[in-house]
């Protein structure tokens, strides 16, 4: 057994794909589109030429052309590292693009990202950009390297990496009722931007006072120096965010709620509201007021959509599968289960969940509701995707697959439905789009059976 | 004949060593093409001896051109992105990317590409299919050579490849992972041609080695070394474009074969039998054609690129006369001219007074901006990625930039940018704002967009070739001018992602011509003296 095996032996007992074709995630260094994420950050990257390009692609643009806001559409600073900087060292380079960056580009917060290149050559980036830190100018730095892993990993070390170097130390009173919201993994989770709006405005009519750190209602980075304030750190994520809020409980005290569900549809979004006001201990007169008013509004709907869905002649999809992110696939499921009435027949996860939370996962799914208990599988490799979803029995029906473009190849072969709910999306344009709480589950009836009534 | 290209090594010369390509210079097209010498290079291409380069940059550095350098560069393509664009797409052989997951970013980018250039060219739609080794800290450490032979065993088995190519990646060239020697053997192992790429990201200034890099393994080691004289068969090194060069050489009775995007294995290795080797790009083409010339005597055309309707006629001209059809030529050209001349005037009447702007890599620009002139479209100023001071064919009749100037006059402020968008708003400060501007790659066009100016994305290479591209192109700018509504809705309600001081300024390379203005607009004490750590470190 060579050194290497045994070091894999030693720390995996999980089952991880060697070679991959068709990647549903990207790389550390990824996190670029986090910090593009927050209103007024922008994004240095201490990395090769082709680096952000290539992020930019996965995460943004072939994500359902979600393009991005200020120099992160396809523009970041980049040091574009040349072979002189590997063999002499590129902090001069480094140092000379941070200034020219603070000079050019506007911003109020800027994150050097260091690529697999600087981290393997050793520069020393974090004497460089001290003396910005030095001089006042709010710089800030995390080792990204595109072997540490994927943009999900990526994404935690660079926020920690912005609360330790640029929100800093707090030693002041919290503050009841306000809560950091930590939701999906920006850009990543492509109708994040319209899951931030559904999921603040739940929020706030519950109550709340919210941080809102990313996206579009987001006061940008004041709302970061706020974070210590908070009384809670609110996490609905799968697994992607937990070292962020476990980091923030142990840095400021701070508690913290995971809901591994993101809620879609009204009885799970009022049991979440309910769970998220119990946990924070605030008055539940306006909470329950909005839950009414919610709940009146999202029946009215339902049963218009309930005369289609009990009297369209010419079938519909029973069966359907998922193939994405561990907090999408999820969430999805869950709904289309528990809620619609849709038999689940193949669940697989592409974002590579760390091994001790993938057991975590499991046992979710084995309890995701009345009746309904799953097997879940772990895929990185799309070859293994694909062969599986092959060998799946979706019976008479049109196979229902949610999954990426990645998948189009199989879904063919199957004649399925395809929508794409994850990346890459390269057949989907997504603006303003949510598939959660009260009013996004509206829009993922709509996305779906439009879908399969022969509409796109 | 000294050999232009060294086939003998895995790896190719860069661009800016074998070409003198750089990525940053302004000024007048006509002050460039005097600067780049092109017929003493062209000289030294042949190994004539001569006296020196009148236009080089300083005395010691003969030949080589000025270069501007800037502080701020903003992210661009990598000579591995352009090795995924090529090698990616052959339709029955399998790269496999031996890099962290990261370099595969682009894969869905370029799946997008290739099926619809599989579509273009009425080839079935299949999802690309890129291998990944996927490498991790730990491989970082111990190495990942046997990560490597797994995977091509994999994808052996799995996809039953007629050929596999082996990507470089920055990691991996750091790391010193042995892509030749494991090529090697695992193309005794599996009995199908194994191809190393040394495309690594930091191995050269431009992406368009990548280019080069594909090349040089498709000639070394996928094209018959047997050749078959095909008669009728013409290479045309392209990109995605749609199949419009059928029906342009069609009089002379020859038959496309387009290289390397949608091709197969086949495809591609009856390159060397073809009656010779043309390009809708001398930057993209230029290697391979000059390779399967000095390999396999296929001759390249000697001619202008195939823009507007002196470049056609002449391209025209010099195809037929390889293959021996001087005599029809003539007759063809002129009726040509007879059919599109009407709708051509049409369009040339609608852009009067029109302002047009091209960013895109330079030879294909040079193409660009030739059209537009034709179409009676002003354009003042433009921007390449990148400027070839020559091309490896080095032929009389293939001085793009040249020919552009002295066909259609001087273009006054002539950039050479890496798509480095924060130059644009300078750049449209010192000149009469287009009416839109033609982009490739990303990054540039949603930031001509901030400034009022909408973009017609090229996406489509081959819709400027020929007769037929004055009209499709000329269509297909009034409809993006269209769009104008759209833009300046965008320029009244959003920001552009700069400072104020920088939007004021009107050199876009202020940052170049003057280091210094940084420190008043960025204040720092203590700065660190990085010679002395240079001088210490060699």
């Amino acid at each position: 057994m060579t050194l290497e095996n045994q070091t894999s032996a030693v720390k995996k007992k999980e089952k991880h794909d060697e070679a991959i074709v068709h990647s549903h995630y990207a790389c550390t260094v990824g996190a670029a589109y986090s910090v593009a994420a927050i209103k007024g950050a922008v994004p240095i990257a201490n990395c090769g030429p082709g680096c952000m390009y290539k992020q930019f692609f996965f995460l943004s643009f072939d994500n359902g052309f979600q393009g991005t806001a200020g120099v992160s559409g396809g523009n970041i600073p980049s040091a574009n590292v040349g072979e002189n900087d590997i063999v002499f060292g590129g902090s001069k380079k480094l140092d000379d693009l941070i200034k020219a960056s603070i000079g050019v580009v506007k911003g109020d917060l800027f994150v050097v990202l260091t690529g697999c290149s600087g981290e393997l050559v050793g520069d020393d980036v974090g004497s460089v950009v001290r003396k910005y830190q030095q001089n006042g100018y709010p710089v800030v730095y995390a080792d990204t390297g595109g072997f540490k892993g994927s943009n999900l990993d990526g994404h935690e070390l660079v926020v920690n990496a912005i609360i330790d170097q640029f929100v800093g130390s707090y030693n002041g009173p919290k503050e009841a009722g306000l809560v950091n919201l930590w939701l999906e993994t920006p850009y990543f989770n492509q109708n994040w931007r319209g899951d931030y709006l559904e999921m603040v405005r739940i929020l706030r009519a519950s109550g709340f006072k919210v941080n809102v750190l990313f996206g579009p209602e987001s006061g940008g980075v004041s709302e970061w120096k706020n974070i210590p304030k908070a009384d809670f750190n609110l996490l609905i994520s799968a697994w992607n965010g937990l070292k962020i809020v476990k980091h923030l409980e142990k840095k400021y005290k701070q508690r913290y709620l995971h809901v591994p569900i993101l809620p879609i549809g009204e009885e799970a979004t009022t049991a979440f509201i309910r769970q998220v006001v119990e946990f924070a201990g605030i008055d539940k007169t306006k909470s329950e007021k909005f839950i009414r008013e919610e709940s009146k509004i999202y029946y009215y709907f339902l049963e218009h959509f309930s005369n289609f869905f009990s009297e369209y002649w010419y079938g519909l999809p029973a069966k359907f599968a998922t193939v994405t992110n561990s907090t999408d696939n999820l969430a999805l499921t869950k709904f289309l289960s528990d809620q619609i009435g849709l038999i689940p027949v193949k669940q697989i996860i592409t974002d590579n969940p760390p091994d001790d939370v993938r057991d975590k996962l499991r046992t979710i799914y084995s309890n995701l509701g009345e009746d309904i208990s799953l097997d879940v599988e772990f895929h990185e490799d799309g070859y293994k995707v694909e062969d599986s979803l092959k060998k799946t029995d979706f019976g008479n029906g049109v196979p229902l697959i949610l999954a990426s473009s990645w998948e189009s190849d199989v879904a063919r072969e199957l004649k399925a439905l395809l929508i794409e709910v994850g990346t890459p999306s390269t057949e989907t344009l997504i603006i303003n789009r949510s598939f959660i709480g009260y009013r996004g589950a509206l829009s993922l009836i709509e996305r779906i059976y439009s879908q399969a009534v022969g509409g796109k | 004949m000294a050999k232009k290209i060294n086939l003998e090594m895995s790896a190719v010369e860069n661009r800016e060593m074998r070409l003198g390509t750089i990525i940053g210079w302004d000024g007048p097209a006509s002050t460039l093409v005097k600067e780049s010498n092109y017929i003493e290079r062209s000289q030294r291409f042949e190994g004539i001896k001569t006296s020196g380069c009148a236009g080089g940059c300083g005395s010691k550095k003969a030949c080589k051109l000025c270069e501007l350098n800037s502080p701020l560069n903003q992210q661009t393509m990598c000579a591995n992105a352009i090795v995924e664009c090529q090698i990616g797409n052959i339709t029955d052989c399998i790269l496999i990317q031996h890099a962290p997951i990261g370099c595969s970013g682009d894969n869905p980018w370029f799946n997008l590409a290739f099926n619809m250039g599989l579509s273009r060219r009425n080839k079935p739609p299949q999802a690309l299919k890129i291998y990944s080794t996927n490498l991790l800290e730990s491989d970082m450490v111990f190495g990942a050579s046997d990560k490597l032979r797994r995977t091509c065993r994999t994808v052996f088995e799995r996809e039953h490849p007629k050929a596999i190519f082996i990507s470089m990646a920055c990691a991996t060239a750091i790391i010193g992972e042995d892509i030749d020697s494991i090529a090697d053997e695992m193309e005794n192992e599996l009995g199908i041609p194994v191809v190393p790429l040394h495309c690594e990201g930091f191995r050269s200034k431009h992406w368009s080695t990548g280019f080069d890099v594909s090349q040089h393994g498709v000639v070394r080691q996928i094209v018959n070394k047997n050749p078959v004289k095909q008669k009728d068969l013409i290479n045309i090194v392209a990109l995605w474009g749609t199949d419009y060069f059928t029906p342009l050489l069609k009089p002379l009775g020859l038959r496309v074969n387009y290289m390397i995007d949608m091709a197969s294995f086949d495809e591609l290795r009856q390159a060397s039998e073809a009656v010779a080797t043309a390009t809708f790009c001398n930057t993209l083409g230029s290697y391979m054609a000059t390779a399967l010339e000095q390999e396999y005597g296929v001759p390249q055309i000697d001619a202008p690129q195939p823009y507007g309707f002196k470049g056609t006629d002449e391209w025209l001209r010099a195809v037929a006369h390889v293959v021996g059809k001087d005599d029809i030529i003539e007759d063809y050209i002129k009726s040509e001219h007879e059919r599109v001349l009407p709708k051509v005037n049409e369009l040339r009447e609608k852009f009067k007074g029109v302002k047009g702007f091209v960013m895109t890599g330079s030879a294909y620009a040079h193409g660009l901006i030739t059209v537009l002139r034709e179409l009676g479209i002003d354009v003042d100023g433009s921007i390449v990625f990148h400027h070839d001071p020559i091309y490896d064919g080095a032929g009389v009749h293939q001085n793009t930039l040249e020919e552009l100037v002295n066909t259609y006059g001087d273009i006054k402020n002539y950039t050479v940018s890496k798509t480095e968008a924060y130059q644009l708003s300078n750049i449209f400060n010192r000149i009469e704002k287009p009416d839109f501007v033609i982009i490739r790659h990303q990054g540039l066009a949603p930031e001509a967009a901030k400034l009022g100016i909408p973009a017609l994305a090229m996406g489509d290479e081959h819709i400027p070739v020929g007769y037929d591209g004055l009209i499709r192109t000329g269509e297909i700018i009034l409809d993006i001018m269209a769009r104008k509504k759209f833009n300046r809705v965008l320029s009244r309600h959003i920001e552009l992602p700069y400072t104020d001081w920088w939007l004021s300024q009107s050199d876009p390379f202020l940052l170049s011509h003057d280091p210094k203005a940084l420190d008043k607009v960025v204040p720092l004490e203590n700065s660190v003296d990085y010679e002395d750590e240079l001088d210490e470190a060699v």
